[in-house]
């Protein structure tokens, strides 16, 4: 208790009245800094006292203050929830201390706010986006010149995010009116303290103060069969033993089939971010009073709401990175000093080697970076537009200088005044020289973007057939990419658009498999690449038993892959990528983690699409892709395109990948929106959307999406390293066999990726049609032998059942009449002439076969043209582009319009 | 007749005895519109025009024709069409004798027009080939005559076996039935049928699959399905409007 004797004695007398016998490592350590007016950032478990720990100092100092003078201390969490939890909390200390405190966020009503305008609380708890707001109003922005700290909660859930970037800047705008106020981050474990301290506190010194994790971490993983049922009955036992626990899964349709089948046990409770507040408020209460013993949840009870005790933590399933591991098993032994104890439930042999590989890395502490935002251009235009509105007008230098204070707008000169200029663009702001002026319209862009989160609009889905609503869509996504006739995924069914119009996207049931489409249901949480290459070295090494005691895992690994080896089949590991033939075609297996595969796929994706002119469809998760080909396309060709890759050249590649595909308009979509460029509740009927979004070519815009795309969502430079390793010889590559493991996971991200011209499209669309095509064939020697049949079903060489000869003539079905002329005994002139074509006709087929068939078949192509055709002497493409060409110019002429 | 097609455009030009170059739908001051709807893109009026400019080039024709929804908005002028139209029409005047038919969007645009230019909204003949924008009811003596229209925006998406590989402006050409369209068809004359012009503005697109399924003009109701060919801006022959439809069927 040290630490609290440099405190105000009546801060002293309130902590010794709420019951604290002694203080936590956290809080030893840092109430002394803070005391000390030091920036610092706390990196401790979750129930080592953060909270208390910034807090009881920030008491200290706000008893020195002069009563009134606006906001003193601001505390920023990024949850409403946590905002709720942190405010009950801290209204006890305050109401002892004689401060007052206020919340504020989207929930808070009209009348409290009033009342925090005209007199503010010491304390004001809010969100960043509320913070936003703060400076919209002349009068609350007074209220912000006092402020003296500024704490951030559970900061390493906002700094890596646009959420983040944004507050950063908000922070700086803060200073123009506050000066220096001390910044005071709490956050979970990361893998890179110093990297948020800079974020936190820009060139600013912040000390870093940080509480190890894992010496108090007890996990398990407990391997428990791939069978749902059998899943269920293993956690319904695990729950009979005393005490309380949470468990972890991580997708709302889990905790669902999970609450269900518990759900008779009477003592278990679902809470998850689709479920209203009102029920989730109620299960926590529940949970926190006793009454239920176990919570099925989400990442929505990650963060640090107090639920009371929580004995025990299962996670089910992988928990995909290590940092969400130790901070999900963190919730368990809520109380100081004790340890917490985990279980993850491995659900598969992919599952069960990644949980394993995360379980140990969590007890060695080395956790996921996480990775701030910089040079965020729709962070940069958002900001700018609150800027504009909280100023009216304002020098751009102004504006260059509050931004450099943050420590992500560095190095890029120009993107301050391309963002404006793109603005202006879209009429948020007007520039008049060096300075910005706002506009009416950019207070009503703010009103609904105070936010980067992209809260958008769901566009209900309406089958026709059962007439019913059967989900929703992103509104980015459907304005991105949905088309007519389009083929999408959603509750793992496939379905084809008939109309978006009146704000529904109308569909039916599709059959098909192929051309089936973004699936773009929550986003999923990637499996880094260190992860996937060390699941993949366990199937090299097999020592399974190195890192689990568990007997059922060892033994189901082990089985695995003897049966593996028994189907004669390769096991793909970090060492090796296999290439396995399928109907739908081709698995690539390759242990490289969500983000790297996905750079990878999408590369290999456009070279296979460029090379043979056709849609690939990708689809893939850590450890295999699945690229969706036509058949002629077999895993020896995707081989070939894969050891063709040259590392150098493979992100231009990407980028161009990118450009027409659903992932990269859904994200242009979302920050066109952020630019001002389409409002929240645009109407984009009647407009051929695809073309408008054309207009962001080499804009600001157009950068930002492939900026965030191939940050956030792929890993493009670890893709060409793991390609380099394969030139070195490092990784091998070979065909095998469909596998166990080939035929494994998958589905967690789709997409497609067009050839990059039009001509393949063409071309694949002639072919088809040709293939399709009528023809009549007529033998030109007995004359008295014809058939009807499609181009395609034509021999390659057609012959004559009759007589034999080859002497066959290729005719369009409307040419039926002309072979009947042929025939007559005596013909007149025009009925020679039409002979002599016929004949011509046959002879071109006698010397080229079925390749003057389809000439022949043609629109327009007579034995003039195919003759043409012919003496090109092309073969392949090049052949049906002459095709093409000899089409266009018929289409051309007077015979085609009359 | 002949006809080049001007995929820059999208434009073509149609020859008998004259070179006329055709241009649907430039929807002209769009952006207001746009606005109107949330989406917020600074006037593109001028490379629009720069586009016509080179269109006009690159055919060398005798006259243009407009196949009208010159301007956008309805049911009147904006402030960015006042401004705009009068410099637009005499810029493209000063180059070449223009004919206008002027489309449902065309309100008021008289006033910007000089005697001569503007033509009847349910369309004439002129060197030998029907013309008109397309929304109304065809005058009763262009049966007979190729009818060249616009009004319908047609954009075609090409599918392969595994998705969506292009999209983009796209023609129809279709025989129309002449009796519910009220032309007059002689025995003697030929076919009666429409080509669609895809609209020479850069966003406006309308899928072919909608227009044909879901009608909204005369002429595309009376339009006949089979036979129907599509076209590409290039004058690319695509086939059948079955070649898109089967792709929607399997």
């Amino acid at each position: 208790m040290k630490a609290i004797e440099i405190l105000d004695p009546r801060v002293q007398a309130c902590v010794k009245k709420r019951g604290f016998t002694s203080l936590s490592e956290a809080q030893q350590q840092s109430i002394p800094l803070i005391h000390d007016r030091k920036n610092i950032i706390l990196i401790a478990p979750t129930g080592t006292g953060k909270t208390e720990s910034a807090m009881f100092p920030v008491f200290n100092g706000l008893l020195s203050l002069p009563a009134g003078g606006g906001f003193k201390a601001i505390y920023i969490t990024p949850l409403r929830s946590l905002n709720r939890d942190i405010l009950s909390r801290m209204e006890w200390w305050c109401s002892e201390l004689g401060l007052r405190v206020g919340v504020r966020h989207g929930d808070t009503p009209m009348g409290e706010r009033r009342k925090q305008a005209l007199s503010p609380p010491d304390l004001l708890i809010t969100t960043p986006e509320t913070l936003q707001a703060l400076f919209m109003g002349k009068v609350l922005r007074k209220h912000l010149k006092g402020i003296k700290y500024v704490i951030v909660d559970e900061i390493h859930e906002l700094a890596g995010s646009k959420r983040g970037a944004q507050l950063a800047v908000a922070l700086e705008r803060l200073h123009v009116y506050a000066g220096d106020f001390q910044r005071i981050g709490l956050s979970a474990t990361v893998g890179n303290p110093e990297d948020i301290a800079t974020y936190f506190c820009g060139a600013r010194p912040c000390t870093i103060v940080q509480v190890p994790v894992a010496k108090h971490l007890e996990i398990e993983v407990k391997y428990v069969g791939d069978d749902f049922k059998h899943q269920t009955e293993v956690l319904a036992k695990s729950l009979m033993r005393d005490g309380s626990t949470l468990v972890f899964v991580n997708t709302r349709v889990t905790a669902e089939a999970l609450g269900h089948a518990l759900f008779s046990r009477g003592d278990v409770e679902v809470h998850h971010g689709s479920l209203s507040k009102e029920v989730r408020i109620d299960a926590e209460e529940r949970f926190k009073k006793g009454e239920i013993r176990t919570l099925i949840c989400t990442s929505s009870m990650e963060l640090g709401i107090d639920i009371g005790r929580v004995d025990h933590v299962i996670q089910f399933g992988s928990p995909r990175e290590v940092a969400r591991l130790v901070q999900r098993v963190g919730r368990a032994g809520h109380r100081l000093n004790t340890i917490s104890r985990g279980t993850i439930f491995a659900t598969g042999f992919d599952d069960l080697l990644e949980s394993l590989v995360i379980a140990k890395r969590a007890k060695a502490n080395s956790l996921e970076r996480v990775v701030p935002h910089r040079n965020a251009a729709d962070v940069l235009a958002n900001q700018v537009a609150a800027i504009a509105v909280e100023y009216g007008e304002i020098e751009v230098a102004r504006i260059q200088e509050i931004i450099e204070r943050t420590s992500l707008f560095a190095d890029r000169d120009t993107l301050l005044t391309d963002v404006c200029r793109q603005m202006e663009e879209h009429r948020l702001i007007r520039l008049d020289g060096s300075r910005i002026i706002t506009t009416g319209r950019a207070r009503r862009y703010l009103a609904s973007n105070l936010s980067m989160i992209h809260d958008e609009r769901k566009v209900p889905i309406f089958d026709m057939v059962t007439r019913r609503t059967v989900g929703t869509l992103d509104e980015s996504f459907v304005v991105g990419w949905v088309h007519t006739g389009a083929v999408f995924i959603t509750k793992g069914q496939l379905w084809r658009v008939l109309e978006i119009a009146d704000g529904k996207l109308t569909v039916e049931p599709a059959k098909k498999a192929t051309g089936e489409l973004p699936s773009w249901e929550g986003e999923q949480i990637p499996v880094p690449y260190s992860v996937a290459r060390e699941a993949g070295a366990m199937r090299r090494t097999r020592a399974i038993e190195d890192y689990t005691g568990d007997k059922e895992g060892i033994t189901f690994a082990g089985k695995f892959l003897i049966e593996m080896d028994k189907n004669r089949s390769l096991i793909p590991t970090d060492e090796l990528i296999t290439l396995e033939n399928i109907d739908d075609g081709v698995v690539v297996n390759v242990c490289a983690g969500h983000k790297a595969n996905e750079a990878l796929g999408r590369v290999i994706s456009i070279l296979i699409s460029a090379r043979h002119g056709t849609v690939v469809g990708l689809e893939l998760d850590a450890y295999r892709m699945l690229l969706r080909l036509p058949s002629a396309i077999r895993a020896a060709d995707v081989r070939d395109v894969l050891l063709s890759l040259d590392p150098a050249t493979m992100p231009g590649i990407l980028r161009l990948a990118l450009k027409r595909t659903a992932l990269f308009k859904w994200k242009l979509v979302q920050i066109a929106k952020k630019f001002g460029a389409i409002d929240p509740d645009a109407d984009y009927e009647k407009i051929s959307i695809h073309r408008l979004l054309d207009f962001f070519d080499n804009t600001v815009v157009q950068a930002e999406a492939y900026r965030e795309l191939l940050s956030e969502y792929m890993d493009i430079d670890t893709a060409a390293a793991l390609v380099s390793l394969i030139r070195e010889g490092k990784i091998q590559v070979a065909l095998g066999p469909h596998s166990l493991i080939g035929a494994g996971g998958l589905l967690s991200s789709r997409d497609q990726i067009p050839p990059p011209t039009a001509d393949a499209a063409v071309l694949a669309t002639l072919k088809k049609r040709l293939d399709g095509d009528d023809i009549l064939l007529a033998c030109m020697n007995c004359r008295n032998w014809k058939s009807r049949t499609i181009v395609s079903r034509v021999a390659d060489h057609p012959q004559c059942p009759k007589c034999g000869a080859r002497l066959v003539a290729a005719l369009k079905p409307y040419e039926e009449e002309q072979y009947a002329i042929v025939s007559r005994e005596k013909k007149n002139t025009e009925e020679r002439a039409v002979e002599q074509r016929l004949m011509r006709n046959a002879n071109i087929v006698l010397s080229s076969g079925k390749k003057a068939v389809i000439a022949l078949s043609a629109r327009g192509v007579g034995p003039e043209n195919a003759s043409r055709i012919l003496a090109t002497l092309t073969d392949g493409d090049a052949f049906y582009r002459e095709i093409l060409k000899a089409e266009r110019n018929f289409i051309q002429t007077h015979r085609y319009w009359t | 007749m002949n006809i080049e097609f001007l995929p820059g455009g999208p434009a073509a030009v149609i020859e008998n005895d004259e070179r006329i170059l055709v241009i649907a739908d430039l929807h002209f001051g769009i952006e207001a519109d746009l606005a109107a709807h949330g989406l917020h893109f600074r006037s593109r009026s001028e490379t629009r025009l720069e586009r016509v400019f080179h269109t006009i080039d690159e055919a060398d024709p005798d006259r243009l024709v407009l196949l009208g929804d010159i301007k956008h908005s309805i049911p009147s002028l904006t402030w960015q069409e006042y401004h705009e139209l009068p410099k637009i029409l005499g810029a493209l005047r000063d180059k070449i004798p223009l004919v206008v038919f002027p489309g449902n969007h065309d309100i008021g645009i008289e006033r910007f027009l000089i005697a001569g230019e503007i033509h009847p909204g349910e369309g004439a003949v002129i060197d030998g080939v029907g013309y008109l924008h397309g929304h109304m009811y065809p005058a009763p003596d262009l049966a007979g005559h190729l009818l060249v229209i616009g009004h319908h925006h047609p954009q075609i998406s090409l599918k392969d076996e595994v998705g969506c590989a292009l999209q983009g402006p796209a023609y129809i050409r279709a025989e129309v039935d002449c009796e519910r369209l009220g032309l007059k068809n002689r025995p003697d004359d030929p076919i009666t049928r429409a080509l669609f012009f895809p609209a020479f503005n850069e966003i406006a697109g309308y899928d072919i699959t909608r227009i044909v399924n879901d009608p909204f003009s005369p002429i595309s109701r009376c339009m006949k399905k089979d036979g129907a060919e599509i076209i590409l801006a290039d004058g690319t022959y695509i086939g059948p409007l079955r070649m898109i439809e089967d792709n929607e069927s399997d």
